[in-house]
Formats: structure tokens, C-alpha cells, sequence
């Protein structure tokens, strides 16, 4: 569905991402790891168009790159790190605007009754609701997160590109995020692509992986078949000796509970 | 009626209160009745030339240009991303003023032409300055933050008013009538003037009003808005060449003046939210206002002798440039 071809970009002469290559299926997830400075980021910014690229990117079967700007922001979303919000929007409003792939290009254009819909329906999923008529430079850093993720949904692409996304977020937002973009790449032709700084979190999310290191493609397969021993050497410790000894201590943590309750009974 | 639509509303009467004021007082105070007769022909030679041909082109000039000024402010904040920007802080007003600067002592003022190559010569002069701006800015910081901005258009500033200040020395027939102009004046301006600046504020105006969503998905910076379709290094040339051409045009007619281009989009921020669809139209009701009531005081307050209109906006703006600075600061957002 999803095809990536040899992408390299970076800034200036400068290149930071080389020869990229994967590809998914429709519903499928995928996570890339790898760690700071490798180029995640850049990779998500070639994909997208924000930096040149060399390489194909298609999506069943047409090539995004021959698309206008506009078109292409129909079918693929950006949720990036760098958002200035220096002025005052509503969350309603700033929701609204990731409709603006619709309802530009048409004279003194205005949203339709689908639009207020779609954005109804991200408010209400992001539990933003209540809180529409709210000015987003008013709002604290997981609300915020909340409200710009609502605004990449209603973009309602086909592809989704999110850059850790579950940054400022709690931890019941953040399983609330994950499990949320399994139902949505349930349904219809649909792709996402993350970039998750907490691997617990990447594996609960993926189920394609694409390992990166110094800009280029160590490891793109299955989740279930990626090799622990690169993933070791990339980061430069036992990744899964790691997880496991913080596993132990929540084990603990949980024993030392029910004693306590045994004793308070 | 929505509530926008009603603030809206408010700031029209606003400026018809302020257009009238405008009218109304001054070396002669004209009664309200006495403006009203105007129109309907009950009245002598003298109030009627005085009406018509002295105060009106005056007040309407003086509106037209705050408006121009403020919508100008709003689009340049938006492209920047930055509420701190303002086409006088960025030195575009200077630079179009140098541009104004370079035709008078040409001697080409003069005439009907002069009066067509003046804003041509002022839009580009500012054109070069704010690509002159951006240029400088981008260098050390890609990502254009406010005090980099802010900073290097303020020394732009100041480098080309001492520029003008160095042609006028050199050219003593200019420098009185330079020297005026450089603080702003919408005296004997008359309605050729309104009759130039009017049609390209309408046209800019429609234009820009057309891509407010745009404005809007701009302010969230460049990555958002090429990842929502939006060719920004076209959109933002498109929209810093029609800034260039409000302000040149404007400054050909009225001088430098500061300050209007960046409250009254603050102000309109504050009423109607962030949205262009609203700061847009509200930005410029609130310039035409603020301009009519500066320009009341620039004539009334030394009377018979004319403050000019550039220091009234400059004394009253600054603190309130410094107000939304320091706030900005402390609370990271404007």
C-alpha cells in the first residue's frame, strides 16, 4: 500500500538520511527506533515533502511525489514536534484547521457540515469537548499534545505520520493513543508510522519495525523477528536486560502492596 | 447575529464616531448639524469648501492608512509567526520611505507622474528591506524567533533613517520638506491621495482576506503548514510582496508612521481571537479609528501648530509595544 524506495534527504549538502526502503500493508503499524540523531525526524520530514527527498514514495501504486501539495496532504498527516503557538486560537478553532487541506483553494471558503462533524468527533475522542472554547495559549503541555493530535485526525489521511506523539502525555492517554491508532488502522486502507522514544511503548504500537542507525536502515521487518543483538549494539546496552530488571521492580512494588493490605486487613 | 458580526458592528460605530470627531474639530469647529447640511446643501460656501475639500480628504486619507497599516501588520505577524512583527519594526516602512526619499530629491515628486512613481519607488524600497531582513535573520537562526526578528529589523530601522537622514543633509532644497514627511503627516495630502490608496487597500484586501485560513495555518510554522499543503515559500513571497505594496503605498502618501501596524492587530486579537477571517476586517477598523484619533491630536494638541502624526502614534504605541514585550516574556505567549 505504503512503498518507500531509496529515500535520502537531509539539509543542505548535508545528507543525514540514506537509501530508506519499506513498505506497508494496508492496517499496518510501524514503529522506527533507533537513537537520538539518526534521523527519524529527517526521515518523517523527507516523507512528507518539508525537506527535498531523492527516492519514491507511493501509495497504492501513485507516486505521492507527482501530486500537488494540497492533494497529498488529503492522503498523508504530519504530526510533528515543531509547532509554534504563539496565538491565541480556540482548541476548536486549531482542530478546525486540520480541515484546511478541504476547504482552501475556494473563494472566502468556509467549513462544510462534515467538517464541523470530523472535528466534533476528534474533540470528543481526545476528551477536548468540554474544554473547545478554550484559547490553546492557555492550555498546559498533554493538553495541548491532545489538541494538536486531534487536529492531525481530522486531516483524516490515509497515511499517518506521528513523531512522538505521546510526548507530555500521561500514561493513560498515552495506552489511550496506542490502542486508538490500532482501531484506526483497522479500518478502511489505512497506515501509521511512528517514531516512540519508549520502547514498551513502540512494541505495543508496531507491527513492523524499521531499526535506524547513523541515517540508514539496520533492521525492517516484523516486530517478532527483530535482532536483539543489533538492537543492543545500536543503543549501545542490553535493551531487554534493562526491561526486565524494571519489570522485577514493579513486581516488587506490586508484593510490597499486598503485604501492606495483608497487614492493614 | 454571531458574535463577531456584533463586535464587528461596534468597531464601525467606533470609526464613524471617530470620523466625525475627526471632521468636526479643529481650527474651526464644525457642528455636527453643520456636517449633516453639508450634504444636504443648507450651507455656506466656506464650511463646504472647508468640509470637503480640507478636512474629509484629510480624515478619510488618515483612516485608509491606518487600516492599510494594521491590515498589513496583521498578514507580516502571521507570516512570521511572530505577534512582535510589524512592517515599521521591520524596517519596511523605513525602507520604503527611502525609496519615497530617492525620488523626491530626484526631483520627480512633482506632477501627476510623480504621484504614480512615488508608491512604486516606496513599495520596492520595501520589498528590498524586508528580503534584506530575512535574509540577515536567517542566517543565524533558521527558525526567524521573535528577538532575532525583532532585533535585526530595528537595526535595519535605524540604518536606513540615518541613510534618508544623510540624503536629506546632502540635498538642503528636500531636507525641510524630507525631514516632515519622515514623522508622518496627513496634512493638504488631498483626494488624489485617498483615490491611489483606497483601490489598492480594497484589492490587497480582498486578497489577503481570501487566504485567512492560510494565515491561520501559517502561525503554527512551516512544518505544520507544508504538511497541510501549503506551498510556504510561495505563499510567504506572495504575501510579504502584497505587505510590501500596502505599506509602500501608504508611506509614499503619509510618511512614516509606526505602531498602528502592530496594536490594532493585538487589539483586534484581544476581541475577536487569533482567527484572520475576524482580526482581518477588525485589525482595520481599529487602524482607520486609532489613525483618525492620532491624526485629531497631532493638529489639535499644539495647534496652530501640527504635531506630527508619527510621534503622537510613537508616544502612545511605545509603551504598549513594551507592555505586550514584557508580557510576552512572562508568560510566553501574547
Amino acid at each position: 500500500m505504503f512503498e518507500i524506495d531509496k529515500l535520502s534527504c537531509g539539509y543542505g549538502d548535508q545528507k543525514i538520511v540514506n537509501d530508506i526502503s519499506f513498505n506497508l500493508n494496508p492496517g499496518e503499524r510501524l514503529a522506527i527506533l533507533g537513537p537520538n540523531g539518526c534521523g527519524k525526524t529527517t526521515l518523517l520530514r523527507g516523507i512528507t515533502g518539508i525537506l527535498p527527498s531523492t527516492g519514491d514514495i507511493k501509495l497504492n501504486g501513485d507516486d505521492l511525489r507527482k501530486m500537488s501539495s494540497q492533494d497529498r496532504s488529503k492522503l498523508m498527516a504530519l504530526f510533528t514536534q515543531m509547532n509554534n503557538v504563539s496565538f491565541s486560537y480556540t482548541v476548536m478553532e486549531t482542530v478546525m484547521l486540520g480541515r484546511y487541506p478541504y476547504i482552501s483553494g475556494k473563494l472566502f471558503s468556509k467549513p462544510s457540515k462534515e467538517d464541523y462533524k470530523i472535528v466534533e468527533t476528534q474533540l470528543k475522542r481526545f476528551g477536548l469537548w468540554e474544554e473547545r472554547n478554550k484559547l490553546i495559549t492557555e492550555l498546559s503541555g498533554g493538553q495541548l499534545q491532545r489538541v494538536l493530535l486531534a487536529r492531525t485526525f481530522a486531516q483524516t489521511p490515509k497515511i499517518l505520520l506521528l513523531d512522538e506523539p505521546t510526548n507530555h502525555l500521561d500514561l493513560k492517554f498515552q495506552v489511550e493513543l496506542v490502542n486508538h491508532l490500532k482501531n484506526w488502522t483497522n479500518k478502511e486502507d489505512r497506515a501509521a508510522i511512528g517514531v516512540f522514544h519508549d520502547l514498551n511503548l513502540a512494541l505495543n504500537f508496531a507491527d513492523k519495525i524499521l531499526l535506524m542507525d547513523k541515517g540508514k536502515s539496520v533492521y525492517f521487518g516484523d516486530t517478532e523477528n527483530l535482532d536483539i543483538n543489533e538492537l543492543n549494539r545500536i543503543y549501545g546496552f542490553d535493551v531487554p536486560n534493562y526491561m526486565y530488571e524494571s519489570r522485577l521492580k514493579w513486581k516488587d512494588l506490586k508484593s510490597n502492596e499486598n503485604e501492606n493490605l495483608q497487614k492493614s486487613l | 447575529m454571531s458574535k463577531p458580526v456584533r463586535k464587528l458592528i461596534i468597531l464601525i460605530v467606533f470609526l464613524i464616531i471617530s470620523l466625525l470627531l475627526g471632521i468636526s474639530i479643529g481650527s474651526t469647529n464644525i457642528s455636527l448639524q453643520e456636517i449633516m447640511n453639508v450634504f444636504t446643501g443648507h450651507t455656506s460656501d466656506n464650511i463646504r469648501t472647508l468640509i470637503l475639500n480640507i478636512r474629509l480628504p484629510r480624515v478619510v486619507l488618515a483612516m485608509v492608512t491606518g487600516a492599510t497599516l494594521a491590515v498589513s501588520g496583521s498578514v507580516l505577524q502571521s507570516v512570521l509567526e511572530n505577534p512582535l512583527a510589524s512592517p515599521f519594526g521591520l524596517g519596511i516602512s523605513a525602507g520604503a520611505g527611502l525609496g519615497a526619499t530617492i525620488v523626491m530629491v530626484l526631483g520627480l515628486s512633482g506632477g501627476l507622474i510623480g504621484f504614480f512613481i512615488m508608491p512604486v519607488f516606496s513599495f520596492v524600497g520595501g520589498l528590498l528591506t524586508v528580503l534584506l531582513a530575512l535574509l540577515l535573520a536567517e542566517s543565524p537562526d533558521t527558525r526567524l524567533s521573535s528577538y532575532t526578528i525583532v532585533l535585526i529589523g530595528m537595526v535595519i530601522s535605524l540604518f536606513i533613517s540615518a541613510i534618508i537622514d544623510l540624503i536629506s543633509t546632502m540635498s538642503p532644497d528636500y531636507a525641510q520638506r524630507i525631514g516632515l514627511w519622515q514623522l508622518g503627516s496627513f496634512a493638504v495630502r488631498g483626494w488624489r491621495s485617498v483615490f491611489i490608496l483606497t483601490p489598492v487597500f480594497i484589492i490587497c484586501f480582498i486578497i489577503i482576506l481570501n487566504y485567512a485560513n492560510m494565515l491561520d495555518v501559517m502561525t503554527f510554522g512551516d512544518e505544520q503548514a507544508i504538511a497541510m499543503g501549503i506551498d510556504i515559500q510561495n505563499a510567504r513571497r506572495k504575501m510579504i510582496t502584497l505587505v510590501s505594496v500596502l505599506t509602500g503605498t501608504a508611506v509614499a502618501f503619509s510618511g512614516i508612521i509606526g505602531f498602528i501596524d502592530l496594536v490594532s492587530p493585538h487589539i483586534a486579537r484581544r476581541l475577536f481571537g487569533a482567527s484572520h477571517k475576524w482580526v482581518l476586517p477588525g485589525g482595520a477598523l481599529l487602524g482607520g479609528s486609532f489613525m483618525i484619533l492620532c491624526d485629531l491630536i497631532s493638529r489639535t494638541l499644539a495647534a496652530p501648530r501640527e504635531v506630527p502624526v508619527g510621534s503622537v502614534t510613537a508616544i502612545l504605541g511605545s509603551p504598549f509595544f513594551l507592555y505586550i514585550f514584557l508580557s510576552k516574556r512572562n508568560k510566553k505567549n501574547v
